[in-house]
């Protein structure tokens, strides 16, 4: 069996008394794509950035291959953050900088890669999301797609290991959903390591390797996309499948 | 939260005794005045030059420079020690406190040896035994004869001079209004604001003799001869010095130097004085006080700037005891420096910190508006911080940058965008605020105005020349700023 690249031990997290995520204990191993779907306010952004402790989980541990994030030091952590790349549902793109040089400004400032080399893979990074003629954009001129896969693109300068999705296709027009999710699942079919906060079924359909639904602050069912929309084991899981348009 | 300010206000109460002390220590030690004066071989003399003829500013050969019977007093002292003499000029009010705190090593400046003043400096022996005229405008002469003509009337009087609390003491009935400058009483008396301005008689005769409009009559005020002359002072305990300076002094009484060679000497500046006072005459003191005026603010702007970035980052500072104690001394510093004016504060950092180390006065008014103004961007910078959206840092720091990397490289970036117009009107402030330090003798806009308004006796052109000055630069400046705002926008 293959050493989990990610292994999450009763992972709770509170928001002073509300409680948001209750006792979660799950793994990714390398090359998966995992799925979270489930209703809204159900903690799904919250346990995924728990994994790269944007938040700081309130007990239990996350482990990155191997390592206890919740006990390194502050440096440690941002070392394993490079290997843990993350797109935003508001892309976060940094608005006074063009294109490139928001791709190349974290492999430059924190892997200390020099100026002719950065850009050169940030072309590269371009080319694979389609965007190189945009380089010398800057972020407010982009759309919504656009920008989204200058996002990823960003993400994967840092050469990580996994790449955390939340929810990138939500603010989007409809008609821009399609190329950021065929940019994802590129990645995907690249062996890309993938955890992935969706509505998108379509997508966690064909792309996933395994489904987690989780509702009201835990991991409900974990399951193969096949059998989670075909035969869901909860009722929480009927419940939420039943309400979507499919 | 009590608890906080009673810990703050114990701090600066012990800053102050600290500072208090050290003064006094330096009193207690044994007297080398002379020798001191002697071992650096200049001797510093502080004077108001609003006085004429006994101190005032003239422009002798291009040049502007004090001149006037005092100056000649100092002059003779100084060679009398084998010394060079050094004038430097500051407001009446700050005279003795520059004497106490070691501005300067002597007072010469129409000053009479009160007893109040006794008690703070020691005064040499009297060099001139003057007497107490009042101007008066010429139109009113029929209705003036002395001070008691002006019952239900306005009398002006330099602030902190002898005239003033002798007008307030031997008046009934009138109002005694106090002004800093000599010229600005001129100025309230041709504009009837004022019905008469006491001051001493050479000095009232040479406005008389300068001004047509101008006329004099005796005051009448009752004075013991302590409050007519005029002495030299020196710090209290230097009786070394005084000694030797007694002995200058002795012999320009036994001369009758200030009457014979001096009153005339200063009568000839004053001629040369009036004989061109357009104000395009004055070009050069105009352009040093701008020049003066724009060093001042820049050096203000930058390190203020420096500072209030390392503020607004102490202010956010979360953590350990140690993150905490930085964010309560930041915020003490800010709710503190924006509690008090900032004149006191120029004042504070020129004499109070004068006490400990001798700062020029040009660097004790930067030092000073740099702490000022660092306090209130600090404001504006942690502002804009708070506006930047929580995404960028969240971005940055999934991307493994530090927090320090995120705060320098993203977030202040688009701060500094944010707060641009915030910091341009900071800046276009300074550049205003920067006249506070006149009070302190920088030779900026407003204090070359000064100058120019005692030397030329007119009072309002060299305003109105300042005020078009001053609006050339922050115009200019509010221009500039608005191109680099052009070129940080981009979305």
């Amino acid at each position: 069996m293959t050493k989990p690249i990610i292994e999450v031990k009763n992972l709770a997290k509170n928001f002073g008394d509300n409680v948001v995520l209750k006792n979660i204990t799950e793994q990714v191993n390398p090359g998966q794509v995992i799925v979270v779907i489930g209703p809204s306010g159900g903690g799904k952004s919250t346990f995924l950035r728990c994994l790269n402790l944007l938040e700081t989980p309130t007990s239990g541990e996350v482990d990155f291959n191997g390592e206890n994030l919740t006990t390194l030091d502050p440096k440690r952590v941002n070392e394993l953050r490079e290997q843990m790349g993350m797109v935003f549902q508001n892309f976060n793109l940094f608005p006074n900088m063009t294109v490139l040089e928001n791709i190349k400004l974290a492999p430059m400032k924190v892997k200390g890669i020099d100026d002719t080399t950065a850009p050169k893979r940030a072309h590269e990074l371009l080319k694979q999301v389609n965007l190189d003629d945009h380089a010398d954009a800057f972020p407010g001129s982009l759309s919504g797609g656009q920008a989204q896969r200058v996002a990823i693109a960003r993400a994967l300068a840092m050469d990580p290991k996994v790449m955390l999705f939340d929810e990138p296709t939500s603010a989007l027009d409809p008609e821009m959903v399609g190329e950021v999710l065929n940019v994802m699942k590129e990645l995907a079919n690249q062996g890309m390591t993938m955890v992935v906060v969706t509505h998108e079924m379509g997508f966690a359909k064909s792309v996933a390797d395994r489904v987690w639904f989780m509702a009201d602050g835990f991991i409900q069912e974990n399951n193969t996309p096949e059998s989670f929309f075909s035969d869901p084991q909860t009722e929480r899981a009927q419940d939420f499948l039943s309400k979507i348009l499919m | 939260m009590k608890k906080k300010w009673v810990l703050f206000f114990a701090l600066v109460i012990a800053l102050f005794t600290g500072a208090t002390m050290t003064g006094t220590t330096a009193h207690a030690a044994s007297d080398d005045s002379l020798a001191q004066v002697q071992k650096k071989g200049t001797l510093v003399m502080g004077t108001s030059p609003d006085y004429p003829p006994y101190e005032f500013q003239a422009t002798v050969h291009g040049k502007t420079k004090v001149v006037g019977m005092d100056v000649a007093v100092g002059e003779k002292i100084a060679k009398d020690l084998g010394v060079k003499l050094e004038v430097k000029s500051m407001s009446f009010d700050s005279l003795l406190v520059a004497l106490q705190t070691g501005k300067v090593d002597m007072v010469i400046s129409g000053m009479n040896p009160t007893p109040a003043r006794k008690k703070n400096v020691d005064f040499t022996h009297t060099y001139y035994q003057g007497g107490y005229s009042i101007v008066i405008n010429k139109a009113d002469k029929g209705i003036y004869k002395n001070k008691d003509s002006f019952k239900g009337k306005t009398i002006g009087a330099q602030t902190g001079s002898t005239m003033y609390n002798e007008s307030k003491k031997q008046t009934t009935d009138t109002t005694v209004k106090g002004m800093t400058s000599v010229s600005d009483l001129i100025l309230g008396l041709q504009s009837h604001k004022l019905q008469g301005v006491a001051m001493e008689k050479p000095s009232a005769e040479a406005y008389v003799s300068n001004n047509k409009e101008l006329a004099s009559i005796p005051s009448d005020f009752d004075l013991s001869a302590s409050d007519t002359s005029a002495s030299v002072a020196f710090k209290k305990g230097s009786t070394s010095l005084v000694a030797a300076a007694n002995k200058s002094v002795d012999q320009i009484k036994k001369q009758n130097l200030v009457n014979k060679d001096y009153l005339p000497a200063a009568g000839k500046y004053l001629k040369t004085n009036t004989v061109n006072t357009s104000m395009l005459h004055y070009w050069k003191a105009f352009l040093k006080g701008v020049e003066y005026t724009l060093i001042i603010t820049v050096c203000s702007v930058f390190f203020g700037f420096i500072l209030g970035v390392l503020l607004a980052l102490a202010r956010m500072a979360q953590g350990g005891p140690l993150m905490t104690g930085l964010r309560w001394l930041a915020t003490a510093y800010v709710e503190f420096i924006r509690g008090t004016p900032m004149m006191v504060q120029v004042m504070f950092v020129y004499f109070g910190l004068g006490l400990v180390v001798n700062l020029p006065a040009l660097m004790s008014g930067i030092i000073a508006i740099s702490l000022n103004s660092g306090a209130y961007v600090a404001e504006y910078i942690r502002g804009g911080i708070n506006s930047v959206d929580k995404g960028q840092t969240e971005a940055a720091r999934s991307l493994g940058m530090s927090r320090g990397y995120t705060m320098r490289y993203v977030v202040l970036p688009q701060a500094l965008k944010n707060i641009w117009p915030s910091l341009g009107n900071e800046f276009i402030t300074l550049i205003k605020d920067s006249s506070i330090v006149s009070i302190i003798g920088v030779s900026e806009l407003i204090f070359q105005s000064n100058i120019v308004r005692s030397d030329t006796y007119r009072g309002v052109a060299p305003i109105a020349v300042i005020m078009v000055l001053y609006f050339i630069l922050t115009f200019t400046a509010s221009r500039i700023l608005n191109f680099f705002e052009r070129r940080m926008q981009h979305d």
